[in-house]
């Protein structure tokens, strides 16, 4: 029983095939009859809306569940993946979605963990450093395994769970929406790693909603919708991008109308920032929306963009500058103040842990912000007015519930997204910050969202969108401000024409000097 | 409605009840004395009573998923209050107790201020708190009294403690021996705690408090706020507790509250509370802290020691706890009686429905 890993040989290939997998879950059948092959050196793209079984589906392939039907076989034998840890030893890694790393270890315990070289008996940390190195040089990632793996940016950390996927022999790799929710630059560096290990003969499986990166990484491709498979491991180049959008949705979707939004009236700005300096280290920062306007901030990961929001609405400090609601100067101090005195509304960036109550009702997460508007004598709540406001709002978002008392944890992404918004429309905000309101949200849902946030500003709220995501920001927003180390270089107005746009932003990213509007 | 009925006959609250009416149905059938209203039920009933108020008091706490070591001590601070008005500044009766209730109170203030000041988590302020009560009680004590017990009563003392209803008489009709008078003001606390969590905004605050502070905190929830205020209810409960107590045993002493902590923890869990916060059910904590102490009265009767009662205490504590991280894995995975349920038309049902996570 030797715990090291083979090192320096030859990286061996094989092909996963997953034949007619059935999965049931009480009272749905998350996947019928599946079948998916990944070959060697090659990238398959796993597409489907959220809840078409993607998620299943990996974790039927890595052990976690166990199909109810069907066959795994991997380089030509058929698997029984019990657990984990059998999937690991059949040759598939994964990546999961959410970062699955240990805080509070480095790079390189993280990278070894589970299977530690050992030398009489004992940890050989000589054995750990060289090992992580190995795998981190395999990736050409310029990390020391002796950093602590909480002082890396969630990027890193991901390729960081890439090279901990090739400690062990890998032949698959699954990689579950690994560009969800980091920047384009940091995209690029996934992806050189992606077409490194495919040219290595790695069969690589790639989950995204972005199907401007598939189409540019990916050979062939799988779509999955309500747990069937659609389009069975088909060269991707035999389809275009409309009929992949066809095949997921299940009806011509047709592309998004973009509304004619130059014409909106000019009013004095809602929310302004002037010369903004804040303890997360903010300088300088000016802004100005106005309502019925969106302005989108636009910037990569670590930019500085959540911790603006986090300042506007009282979670930071301002230490200098002014910041203005109606034109008033106001110092907020917390979000109940920001809300309930200056009407500013914050959606969050990170939904699971700061926008809903999982394991509470829908009720009780979209009423939390207006409870005081429920009120039947002095702090009792009427059940009544509850219910119909969250209906009303249940009705006018579309959120697809089975009752307002099921719990919020229960729905998808999608819809928990909406029970968040839902939950700041109650109270109705005059100013609005979304942060990254679409990530992992399938496209269907996309589409209601963006369609929202457009009647929200006719109705005249003025909205601060952030996201990371530069097509929606380039079909969102009004102006769009790039901002790149917590200062605001520049801000243009948006054509919403992506390619000149979007060569413009990074431009803008790039120069770090003011451009002129 | 029937299948409203069917979702009620699931909880582990009427698991519970049957459990109970079976256990008691046996101990009469082996010793019909457990019968006798005076000297079996008047007691047993009395102990229900006090510790169902315990177990509210560490209720209220792990409704925003924290606890509290210390009620045992906050009880016996509150009460030596109480003792203390009576006993040095004669005071009525109320006016002891309010004391008492307003220093249990203060006491669970400060350790709720010192948690959400500090971040520190509750389990380990409480013990400290703990300590530096169980030191600070017996000094006062033997500081201000004599023999270590305050024993002036005021005028109602022995009868909020002793009395049952045999005592109250009406046009010639007296009430049942079996019932002491103590049950009354245990069930008007009983109903302000369930109205405050199943009517009130606060309640709902604690709830959610409980379930996410930071989702809590990005809801404009002002949860600090909400963290002072339970450790508070938790102080003022047990300081009821405490001088309910007393009042059944008829003086103050330092002892009081010695059995508390464990028991306060047991109720609530087997009644269904999460001790991960979000979810609390009174009536559960009244049939959890009722079985373990009929068990109690029903072994005592067979005249089993106190060290197989401890045993079986720990058996139950462990099998409640077992149980809340079987609920609480269920709950993460969403499986909720509620998805089986119509949408509920009475909202004091809903909001104590979802108390209840059935293992289906």
């Amino acid at each position: 029983m030797n715990p090291e890993p083979p090192t320096g040989t030859p990286r061996a290939t094989a092909t996963l095939e997953a034949l007619h997998i059935t999965k049931t879950f009480p009272g749905v059948k998350a996947l019928d009859d599946v079948s998916i092959r990944l070959a060697p050196g090659s990238v398959h793209a796993l597409l489907g809306e959220n809840g078409a079984g993607k998620s299943t589906l990996i974790k039927a392939l890595t052990g976690v569940h166990q199909p109810d039907s069907g066959s795994i076989v991997v380089g030509g034998a058929e698997r029984r993946l019990s657990d984990p840890s059998a999937a690991r030893d059949a040759g598939i890694g994964v990546v999961h979605q959410e970062r699955n790393v240990i805080r509070g270890f480095t790079v390189g315990e993280n990278i070894v963990m589970g299977r530690m070289p050992r030398r009489a008996g004992r940890i050989d940390w000589a054995g750990v450093t060289r090992e992580a190195r190995r795998c981190l040089e395999l990736l050409d990632l310029e990390l020391d395994p002796s950093t602590p793996i909480v002082d890396l940016s969630s990027a890193q950390m991901q390729l960081v769970e890439i090279a901990r996927a090739l400690y062990t022999e890998t032949t698959v790799l699954l990689l579950d929406e690994p560009t969800a929710s980091i920047s384009a630059a940091e995209s690029d560096r996934l992806f050189r790693v992606v077409d490194r290990l495919r040219d290595e003969g790695t069969a690589i499986l790639f989950v995204s909603h972005k199907l401007e990166e598939v189409y540019a990484h990916c050979d062939t491709v799988t779509v999955l919708r309500d747990g069937h498979s659609v389009l069975e491991s088909e060269p991707l180049s035999a389809h275009s991008h409309d009929e992949i959008v066809d095949t997921m949705v299940g009806r011509a979707l047709g592309s998004l109308t973009v509304p004619d939004r130059r014409a909106r009236p000019v009013a004095a700005p809602a929310l302004s920032l002037v010369d903004v300096t804040t303890t997360a280290g903010h300088h300088g920062v000016g802004l100005e929306v106005r309502p019925g306007e969106i302005l989108g901030l636009y910037g990569l990961v670590g930019a500085g963009r959540t911790e603006l929001a986090h300042a506007i609405v009282g979670l930071e400090r301002i230490t200098a500058g002014e910041l203005r609601v109606n034109g008033e100067p106001v110092r907020i101090r917390s979000l109940r103040e920001a809300l309930h005195r200056y009407r500013v509304g914050y959606v969050t960036e990170n939904r699971k842990e700061e926008g809903v109550f999982l394991e509470q009702s829908i009720t009780r997460n979209i009423a939390v912000t207006v409870w005081s508007k429920l009120q039947r004598g002095p702090g009792f709540i009427s059940a009544k007015k509850e219910r119909d406001l969250v209906a009303g709002y249940v009705s006018d978002l579309d959120i697809r519930i089975s009752s307002q008392s099921q719990l919020t944890g229960r729905l998808s992404g999608g819809n928990q997204q909406k029970v968040s918004l839902a939950k700041w429309l109650a109270a109705e905000p005059e100013i609005l910050i979304i942060d990254e309101p679409t990530v992992g949200i399938d496209l269907r849902t996309k589409r209601s969202f963006y369609e929202l946030i457009w009647k929200l500003a006719d109705e005249g709220m003025a909205i601060l969108l952030i996201s990371s995501d530069l097509a929606e920001m380039i079909t969102l927003a009004d102006r769009i401000a790039v901002m790149d180390r917590f200062v605001i270089n520049g801000e243009l107005e948006n054509s919403h024409d992506y390619d000149s746009m979007s060569r413009d932003v990074i431009h803008l990213i790039h120069s770090g000097a003011e451009v002129a509007r | 409605m029937r299948s409203a009925i069917r979702a009620q006959l699931t909880t582990p609250r009427f698991l519970l009840f049957v459990i109970i009416v079976v256990l008691v149905a046996v101990i009469v059938a082996l010793k019909p004395s457990f019968l006798n209203g005076a000297f079996v039920l008047a007691p047993l009933i009395t102990s229900i009573a006090i510790f169902t108020v315990v177990g509210l008091a560490q209720m209220v706490v792990l409704s925003i998923g924290h606890m509290n070591i210390a009620v045992g001590n906050m009880a016996a601070f509150g009460a030596m209050i109480s003792g203390i008005s009576f006993d040095l500044f004669g005071l009525p009766l109320v006016a002891g107790i309010a004391a008492g209730l307003v220093g249990g109170g203060l006491i669970g203030a400060l350790t709720g201020w010192i948690i959400a000041r500090t971040g520190v988590n509750s389990f380990i302020v409480t013990l400290a708190m703990s300590f530096a009560l169980l030191g600070l009680v017996p000094t006062v004590y033997s500081a201000l009294s004599t023999g270590s017990a305050f024993v002036v009563k005021p005028a109602g003392f022995d009868a909020l403690g002793r009395d049952s209803f045999a005592d109250v008489c009406q046009f010639g009709y007296c009430g049942p021996a079996a019932i002491p008078v103590m049950v009354v003001p245990v069930i008007v606390v009983m109903v302000l705690v369930a109205v405050l969590y199943t009517k009130t905004r606060v309640g709902r605050e604690l709830l959610l408090t409980g379930s996410s502070v930071k989702a809590a905190e990005f809801s404009g929830i002002p949860t600090s706020r909400r963290i002072v205020l339970a450790h508070t209810l938790s102080g003022v409960l047990a300081a009821l507790a405490g001088i309910l107590l007393a009042t059944s045993i008829g003086s103050f002493t330092p002892s009081i509250g010695d059995e508390f902590m464990l028991q306060s923890f047991v109720g609530p869990i087997l009644g269904g509370t999460l001790l991960a916060g979000g979810y609390v059910s009174v009536t559960g904590t009244l049939l959890g802290i009722t079985l373990t102490l009929v068990i109690r009265k029903g072994l005592e009767l067979f005249g089993v020691g106190i060290e197989t009662l401890n045993v079986l205490l720990g058996v139950i504590l462990l099998i409640a706890l077992s149980a809340d991280r079987v609920r609480e894995i269920r709950l993460r995975k969403g499986r909720t009686p509620d998805a089986s349920a119509p949408p509920p038309s009475d909202p004091a049902r809903s909001a104590d429905r979802s108390t209840e996570e059935v293992p289906a």
